[in-house]
């Protein structure tokens, strides 16, 4: 049973009442009035921080980079992603004091995880697999060329991609595996989850002004700042991020392509409003505005992964159609798509507590993906990145059309 | 499923302030009074049963086990056997078990003398343990050696200087048998010294102003209490005991952060003992007898509080069983977690202790209104 209080104020006296949070169209969304800008201040100074997702988009930029510089080692590249105060990995002495790392922050959300570590360490397991096997597959063939069942180069037009002899380019299936398993678990299954947002004395603190100690802003609103900063917290302007998308390599660079489709125009608009309202919300002690926000945020970034997994599977389709197939450019968008879908487990049904795609289901695609014969990629067929695609835009609202160009 | 009433004020010029109130599953009635409905229970009557049957005789109880271990270790140190050291560790470990009935009442005396940290930080620091032993110069009252005292030293101390026995007994014989054998009276003396100044506390005064405190606000001895309660359970008991050394936040498996690290063997009786006393404590059993007396869990029922149509007080105590069952079922700690990669037993047994934590930080302090003051710290 929930109850809840609003003293609704209006200027000259009228009176205002609601109830019912699953009520269509919502009166007290009015209540809220959202700024242009992400921009938000108490006695003059902004409250909006989120350095630490700064700072492991950063980090993970530069992993991203080290895992296709052969002298890496998988030490140096493990060592990087659960990256210790004051160990020198990275070349940006920030990040080297930083206390921060990617690995603890990975498949690490209350809502999926906090009674499910033996997933956990599953996930975790699978990115430093996928280290090992650049390091002992890839790198030792960096200057060879690539054969079914063997590791090597390959062109994609001008480009050239270093696969594993399945095909697999494992730094993409790394960085893409981030973006669900960091970026989007930590913002829509962590930062916006009510569990964290009204933690302890959160809504009491938020509702009185009282900010966290030593900050200027209170704990509910770090948090979706928090949340926030997974999005954008790269962008040359943060309070107004949408002028510069692909700022990262994560979610920030995939909203940004999403967007560049027509069929899902505004969806960078959409994100950023509903983060904006959210955000005024929460200043506003409104918190029935502040979660319905959360879940339009959910379902557009879940989007983001579910449309880009369908994208890379019918580009790659398309091209294995052709009589003879650039496989270079194959593998590379097989590779991007394989981290996509691999996301997939860690987006967020609105409503709900469940991802888009169990993990079990999302380990069945990808074994899917790479079993149509021995060579792993190099034997895939167009039928099966076709039903692979319906497969997962039937989850979604879009369909295969709209995402695969 | 929660119950909190959330009031909001919006800041305004003149204005009428009108309130409503509804509930989704009842739409439409109002209920004007955002308070609970009042119940019978008397907080004064729980804070007596704690005090009286719970937390005194726990505290005498323990002190009597560690004032054993100090005569068995005064004869230790007449016969520095391997013979007399088996008993000394029999000795410590039954002190270690009642030490896991008090750990979680760090309130009052206990939290002004910074009991628990001081009788139970680990892992403990042995270079500095060593160096401490070589050099003769150390005060063991300074904050900083919290990490070289207390069980966690002992433990170092009895069971880890050497890999067989003979080597360690060879310690306690040797040129330097004088620098350890005043070095482990030190760490006594210092554990009898705090746990005397403990009970001392609670029978000088403490003990009634406790039960005297017997309000509803964030200073009231029950809201502390069960913030106090929760706080052990979730930091030290689940994270300390289980999560820290599986790595479940970091990423990286820490065995070497083990409670009772060097006598692999006894980390997970431990756990269960420290566990079995936070349920003792939330139904209200009186220490070392079968009574039971008010309660968390009786102001629970008298409360009626449900989740998702069960008793709450029975779900927490079905969902402390089960993770009880779970560790039980588990090899000691640190074999689970250095032979198995993921330890995924112990995860799944961790899981379940885990599974405990919002029904206490969420539900039951929801019924109580009783606001938790800490929050999860792994924030940025």
């Amino acid at each position: 049973m929930k109850r809840n209080l609003f003293p609704a104020i209006l200027l000259g006296g009228i009176l205002l009442t609601s109830c019912s949070n699953d009520d269509d169209n919502n009166p007290i969304d009015q209540q809220v009035n959202a700024p242009a800008t992400y921009s938000f201040e108490r006695g003059g100074e902004s409250t909006v921080d989120f350095n630490g997702q700064t700072t492991r988009l950063l980090m993970g930029g530069a992993l991203s980079g080290a895992l296709t510089d052969p002298t890496e080692t998988a030490a140096s590249l493990k060592a990087m992603y659960a990256h210790e105060a004051g160990v020198e990995n990275f070349e940006n002495p920030d990040l080297n004091t930083s206390n921060k790392n990617l690995k603890s922050k990975t498949a690490a959300s209350a809502d999926f995880y906090a009674s499910n570590t033996a997933d956990q360490f599953d996930v975790r397991a699978d990115f430093d697999t996928w280290i090992d096997a650049q390091a002992s597959e890839v790198f030792p063939r960096w200057n060879a060329a690539a054969s079914p069942g063997t590791a090597g180069q390959i062109a994609d037009g001008s480009s050239t991609r270093y696969v594993s002899g399945q095909g697999l380019e494992y730094n993409q299936v790394f960085v893409k595996g981030l973006i669900g398993a960091v970026m989007t678990d930590q913002a829509l299954n962590n930062y916006l989850s009510t569990t964290v947002l009204d933690e302890a004395g959160n809504i009491t603190d938020n509702d009185a002004g009282i900010t966290a100690e030593g900050k200027n802003y209170t704990n509910m609103e770090h948090k979706w700042d928090e949340a926030y900063g997974y999005v954008f917290g790269l962008n040359a302007d943060p309070a107004n991020p949408n002028n510069d998308l692909g700022a990262d390599s994560f979610l920030n660079k995939y909203l940004g392509r999403v967007e560049g489709d027509s069929d899902f125009a505004g969806i960078s608009a959409d994100i950023f409003e509903a983060f904006k309202l959210g955000r005024a919300a929460i200043v506003a002690g409104n918190y029935e505005v502040r979660d319905v926000q959360a879940e339009i945020i959910r379902e557009k970034i879940s989007e983001i992964v579910g449309i880009r997994s369908v994208y890379y599977l019918i580009q790659a389709k398309a091209i294995l159609e052709q009589p003879q197939p650039a496989y270079g450019t194959v593998f590379h968008d097989l590779s991007e798509a394989y981290g996509f879908i691999y996301s997939l487990q860690f987006t967020r049904k609105p409503g709900t507590m469940e991802p888009y795609f169990s993990r079990t289901e999302v380990q069945a695609m990808l074994d899917d993906l790479m079993d149509d014969g021995a060579n792993g990629l190099w034997n895939v067929q167009p039928q099966t990145l076709q039903d692979m695609a319906e497969n997962i835009a039937a989850r979604f609202d879009f369909t295969v059309t709209e995402a695969g160009s | 499923m929660i119950r909190r009433p959330m009031k909001r004020i919006i800041p305004s010029l003149i204005l009428l302030v009108t309130i409503w109130a509804c509930s989704s599953d009842s739409a439409g009635e109002p209920q004007v009074d955002p308070q609970p409905e009042p119940v019978s229970f008397e907080r004064s009557e729980m804070l007596e049963n704690w005090a009286d049957n719970i937390i005194l005789p726990s505290y005498q109880d323990f002190s009597t086990r560690l004032n054993t271990m100090n005569t068995i270790y005064i004869d230790f140190k007449s016969n520095p056997s391997e013979e007399q050291l088996q008993k000394l560790r029999d000795a410590w470990l039954d002190a270690y078990l009642g030490w896991q009935a008090v750990a979680m009442f760090e309130i009052g005396p206990a939290e002004t003398v910074g009991y628990r940290l001081a009788m139970n930080t680990y892992p403990t620091d042995a270079n500095t343990l060593e160096e401490y032993l070589a050099s003769g110069s150390y005060d063991l009252s300074l904050p900083a050696n919290r990490d070289v005292k207390g069980f966690p030293a002992l433990d170092y101390l009895i069971n880890g200087l050497a890999t067989s026995d003979s080597q360690i007994v060879a310690r306690y014989q040797g040129a330097d048998q004088q620098a350890h054998f005043e070095y482990i009276d030190a760490v006594i003396q210092d554990m009898l010294s705090l746990t005397t100044q403990v009970i001392q506390g609670w029978e000088g005064g403490f003990r009634d102003a406790f039960v005297a405190n017997d309000g509803a606000s964030a200073t009231a001895s029950t809201d502390r209490m069960v913030n106090d309660f929760i706080f052990y359970y979730e930091k030290h008991l689940r994270a300390g005991k289980m999560g820290i050394p599986l790595g479940v936040f970091t990423g990286s498996k820490a065995p070497q952060t083990l409670e009772a690290y060097y006598r692999t063997t006894v980390g997970k009786e431990l756990f269960l003992a420290a566990t079995v006393a936070v349920q003792d404590f939330f139904n209200g059993k009186h220490y070392g007898k079968s009574a039971f007396g008010k309660s968390l869990a009786s102001y629970l029922q008298d409360l009626n509080t449900l989740k998702d149509g069960a008793a709450l007080d029975e779900i927490i105590n079905e969902q402390l069983d089960l993770a009880m069952e779970q560790v039980n079922a588990l090899g000691d700690f640190r074999t689970e977690i250095e032979n198995n990669d993921p330890p995924r037993a112990m995860l799944l047994a961790y899981d379940e202790v885990q599974r405990v934590v919002p029904l206490f930080k969420v539900d039951m302090v929801s019924a109580m209104s009783i606001s938790v003051d800490f929050v999860d710290a792994d924030g940025d």
